[in-house]
């Protein structure tokens, strides 16, 4: 199919390039305890991107013989602005497994299996838990007129679990999840279900918020409200427009130098890893912030060309728009040291006499990101006192700048973990702003 | 179409089957900067089959290749045998209907050329980095029309044509190291006819991101807050909306305790409810995804909950009838227990009777965006004032509003009688199912307290 469609572009066109994606998807949704629903979608779509004249065009349909997909790409592109795009050529891949057959092959039973096994160890009276598994796998090809040519399978195993307990007005939830190219391993699992529980009972006991200028431990999860900014600031695309504020700081020293990222996309067992990228460049790690200084920003092929660099390979691309920036695996902190312990706070509630632990926010991703400030009531969060966790602490809120908060790393914890595409231990700030509402 | 439906259905070994099919034909330009990001031309087509043995849970398949229908719904129907079931899962009853609703599509826009979209949007986006102290602009306009068909095995057989059309624009202003953003956003169900004449939504939006590069961070605090009409109808959505959505409590009975009908939820002057039937709204649609007819639903009367939302499922199992809101964003989704056009009810007077005998307060105006988890929720206003001594003063940033959403319900002490509905693009997202597109209205509203984020001083 990819093959007809770039052929019949050759023709026509300057040049072009597509992908083109299967994807089946197989779930079974566990609610309030039972097996509820059984589904499995099926989608192929193909995106084609053209040059014609120096303009870009871009066509995408799920339709099974893309008649006029050519020339609504064409249109497209006589609407389009001029780039100066260069398809990159063939070139060889790195290895990298992203398909497991076991994943692959697994029966519903065996996936309804893994659910019931996780609704029966999360059981609890007067609580409701949510289990779903889901299954992708997706084929992907891509190619282009300058000769680039790449095929991988990849599966996915996504498992995610909540529990929920309502007392009168006070509702606990309680979520977590874990997904990888494999089928999840019993210490896997084990691991869900000791991170769910660990949670849910430290916060049964309901205490006071403490307020000020505080220690404030934020979790892998909890940490997503400090990164976003980064990841936006980080973005070839927000540079190139003239709205990051990272974007004239290569080389400055402007975190804790203990902090670092790294963009892999060749990391084992990984959903998001990746030989190629979706418009044919070779996978390879990157580091984007090391000793605490930005190094470089991601890009795809059209920012690059417009920002007269090359490529990182961080073209991403769905069946309906053109190819946009996006990460792989992002891997936050310090690497990964061995044996990561599995404990609150990783290792690092002993030197709080008096804080939070904030282990999600609401109403992350709002607001002015990009600019570093942010203000979110805690969703779920726990009080330390004298080193332990003493209770669940609602009706508080944390803010601050993360340009300055991450200049302020009191330590980074070893419970290192991957939630979705990200990897990051905990991370103790200084001086955040707890105030009570 | 109609007979593939049909034979398909009968071919069904199932106790309950449901197909829908949908064709989509949609268009989409975006600028960034003074730059054509992209014009494209999409189309989309695929089918939705969902399935019920007696004793079983639901077996669902969603797929592209629509020559395999009657594959599909034998598969649907294995699935739904994969998952047995104590308690069967019954359906409120739901008088089948035969209904041909092609609607006006007030300029078809699959008539317009690509190349006409492009020229109205690069107009707007002219109008947005023409305004001093804008660095960069985000515009984009989409525009569909979905051929819908759905059929069920109790009779119903249902063929519609759906537009809608976006647009929106974020202009960013920058100075050094601030950098402010403004808002605009338009989405309505209907044609082309409907996307001229917004220049000035454009306009206003980048001219408050310029302004807000020289108004101050609200400092955070506890204060009488009234929110306009927009960030009260995106209020009522987020923060009570999705608790009247019957799936949050159906299959839980601490959280049904927790919303029993005839439990005081506000004051007196609170009336809220969910309207899929209002007459031209981006929410409103004459069935829903099962087949059930659209409705005004009360949700709260004179401050006391009535009424909640529901599919044909939660409506059976809580023996409520069925208000027609199980909504699915596309085929490739089941359809779940969504709200169309919420709405916060008219009261009395003006915006200034509100603010009047307010010595110290803040007016939140419009809204970034608002999340709810459970009873506590957060809403970014796009910006707002301080009110000062009955007065509207100067302009303030970073509005956040946090809070728990008994405790604010409660507080909501006037309401004034300016009602509106906010017909904007974008949409509800819930159990991954995005954008929904929905739409939200309220008069001015003022509560008594409310803590506000921004500078909170340590």
């Amino acid at each position: 199919m990819i093959e007809r469609v770039i052929d019949a572009a050759r023709e026509r066109t300057d040049a072009a390039d597509g992908l083109w994606h299967r994807v089946e998807r197989t779930s079974v949704a566990f609610e309030a305890g039972r097996l509820k629903a059984c589904g499995i979608s099926e989608a192929a779509g193909i995106n084609l991107r053209i040059l014609k004249d120096g303009r870009v065009g871009i066509a995408g349909t799920t339709a099974v013989e893309p008649a006029d997909l050519l020339d609504r790409a064409i249109a497209s592109a006589a609407l389009g602005e001029v780039v100066p795009l260069q398809f990159p050529p063939a070139t060889p891949l790195p290895p990298i497994v992203t398909q497991s057959k076991a994943a692959a092959d697994a029966s519903l039973d065996q996936l309804i299996a893994i659910g019931a096994e996780l609704v029966g160890r999360l059981a609890r009276e007067g609580c409701q838990v949510n289990v779903s598994i889901e299954r992708e796998a997706v084929e992907t090809r891509l190619m282009n007129t300058a000769g680039a040519a790449a095929a991988y399978p990849a599966t996915t195993v996504a498992v995610s679990v909540d529990l929920t307990r309502f007392a009168g007005d006070d509702v606990l939830l309680v979520y977590d999840g874990c997904s990888g190219t494999e089928l999840p391993q019993p210490a896997r699992l084990d691991a869900l279900v000791a991170s769910i529980e660990r949670r849910f009972v430290a916060a049964l006991r309901v205490v006071e918020p403490p307020v000020g200028s505080l220690p404030v431990l934020f979790t892998p999860s909890g940490l997503a409200a400090l990164l976003l900014p980064l990841e936006q600031g980080l973005s070839g695309k927000a540079v190139l427009q003239g709205i990051s504020p990272l974007g004239d700081k290569v080389g400055r020293r402007l975190f804790d130098e203990r902090f670092s990222i790294v963009d892999d996309p060749l990391v084992a067992g990984r959903p998001s890893s990746r030989p190629v990228d979706d418009e044919g460049v070779p996978s390879r790690a990157l580091p984007l912030v090391a000793g605490g200084e930005v190094r470089r920003f991601v890009y795809d092929l059209e920012t690059a060309a417009r920002a007269k660099t090359v490529s990182t390979g961080h073209g991403t691309r769905g069946t309906f728009s053109k190819p946009r920036i996006g990460y792989s695996n992002l891997i936050v902190g310090p690497p990964p040291s061995r044996g990561s312990s599995d404990s609150f706070g990783g290792g690092l509630l002993s030197g709080v006499k008096d804080g939070l632990l904030v282990d999600d926010l609401i109403g992350v991703g709002q607001g002015n990101v990009i600019g570093g400030a942010f203000s979110h009531p805690v969703a779920l969060a726990y009080r330390i006192q004298d080193g332990a966790i003493t209770g669940r602490v609602k009706d508080a809120a944390v803010a601050g700048n993360v340009y300055e908060l991450l200049q302020r790393i009191g330590g980074f914890g070893s419970d290192g973990r991957w939630l979705g595409n990200r990897w990051s231990s905990s991370l103790l700030v200084e001086g955040v702003s707890v105030a009570r509402r | 179409m109609k007979d593939r439906l049909i034979s398909a259905l009968q071919a069904s070994r199932a106790e309950y089957t449901e197909i829908r099919i949908e064709h989509t034909w949609s268009a989409a330009v975006t600028f960034r900067g003074a730059r054509l990001e992209s014009a494209t031309a999409s189309e989309d087509r695929g089918g939705f089959v969902r399935a019920l043995h007696h004793d079983c849970g639901w077996g669902i398949v969603a797929f592209t290749s629509l020559d395999r229908l009657p594959a599909m719904v034998a598969r649907a129907g294995e699935l739904s045998r994969a998952v047995r079931l104590d308690e069967s899962i019954e359906r409120a009853e739901v008088a089948p209907v035969t209904a041909e609703a092609l609607a006006d599509l007030d300029g078809d826009v699959r008539g317009v050329a690509l190349a006409e979209k492009k020229r109205l949007l690069e107009g707007y986006n002219t109008e947005m980095l023409a305004v001093p102290g804008v660095v960069d602009t985000h515009a984009s306009y989409h525009d569909e029309v979905t051929e819908y068909w759905y059929a069920n095995s109790d009779g119903t057989l249902l063929h519609e044509l759906r537009p809608d059309v976006t647009l929106s624009g974020t202009a960013i202003a920058r100075r050094d190291g601030t950098i402010e953003k403004g808002l605009q956003s338009v989405g309505l169900r209907r044609g082309w006819n409907a996307v001229h004449d917004h220049a000035a939504g454009f306009r206003e939006a980048a001219r408050r991101a310029a302004a807000l590069l020289d108004a101050p961070t609200v400092k955070g605090g506890t204060y009488p807050v009234i929110l306009d009409n927009e960030l009260a109808g995106v209020f009522i959505h987020e923060a009570f909306g999705h608790l009247s959505e019957a799936d949050f409590v159906y299959e839980n009975p601490q959280a049904r305790e927790m919303m029993t009908l005839g439990r005081r939820f506000g004051r007196p002057v609170l009336n809220a409810g969910d309207d899929g039937a209002a007459a031209g709204l981006r929410g409103t649609l004459p069935f829903d995804d099962e087949g059930t007819p659209t409705q005004d639903t009360a949700l709260i009367r004179d401050g006391i909950l009535v009424g909640r939302l529901h599919s044909r499922e939660t409506a059976a199992k809580l023996g409520e009838r069925p208000t027609g809101n199980a909504r699915a964003i596309s085929y490739r989704h089941p359809p779940i227990v969504r709200m169309t056009n919420t709405y916060i009810a008219n009261g009395q007077g003006s915006v200034d009777d509100l603010i009047r005998d307010v010595k110290l307060g803040v007016y939140a105006c419009s809204a970034f965006g608002g999340q709810t988890l459970l009873e506590n929720f957060s809403f970014t206003a796009a910006y707002g004032h301080m009110i000062r001594d009955g007065q509207v003063a100067e302009l303030v940033k970073d509005v956040v509003l946090a809070g728990n959403l008994f405790q604010t319900l409660d507080r909501i002490e006037r309401i004034a009688g300016d009602f509106k509905w906010n017909q904007m693009g974008g949409g509800c997202g819930k159990g991954g199912q995005f954008p929904l597109p929905v739409t939200e209205g309220a008069p001015h509203v003022r509560i008594e307290a409310a803590l506000v984020g921004g500078d909170v001083p340590a």
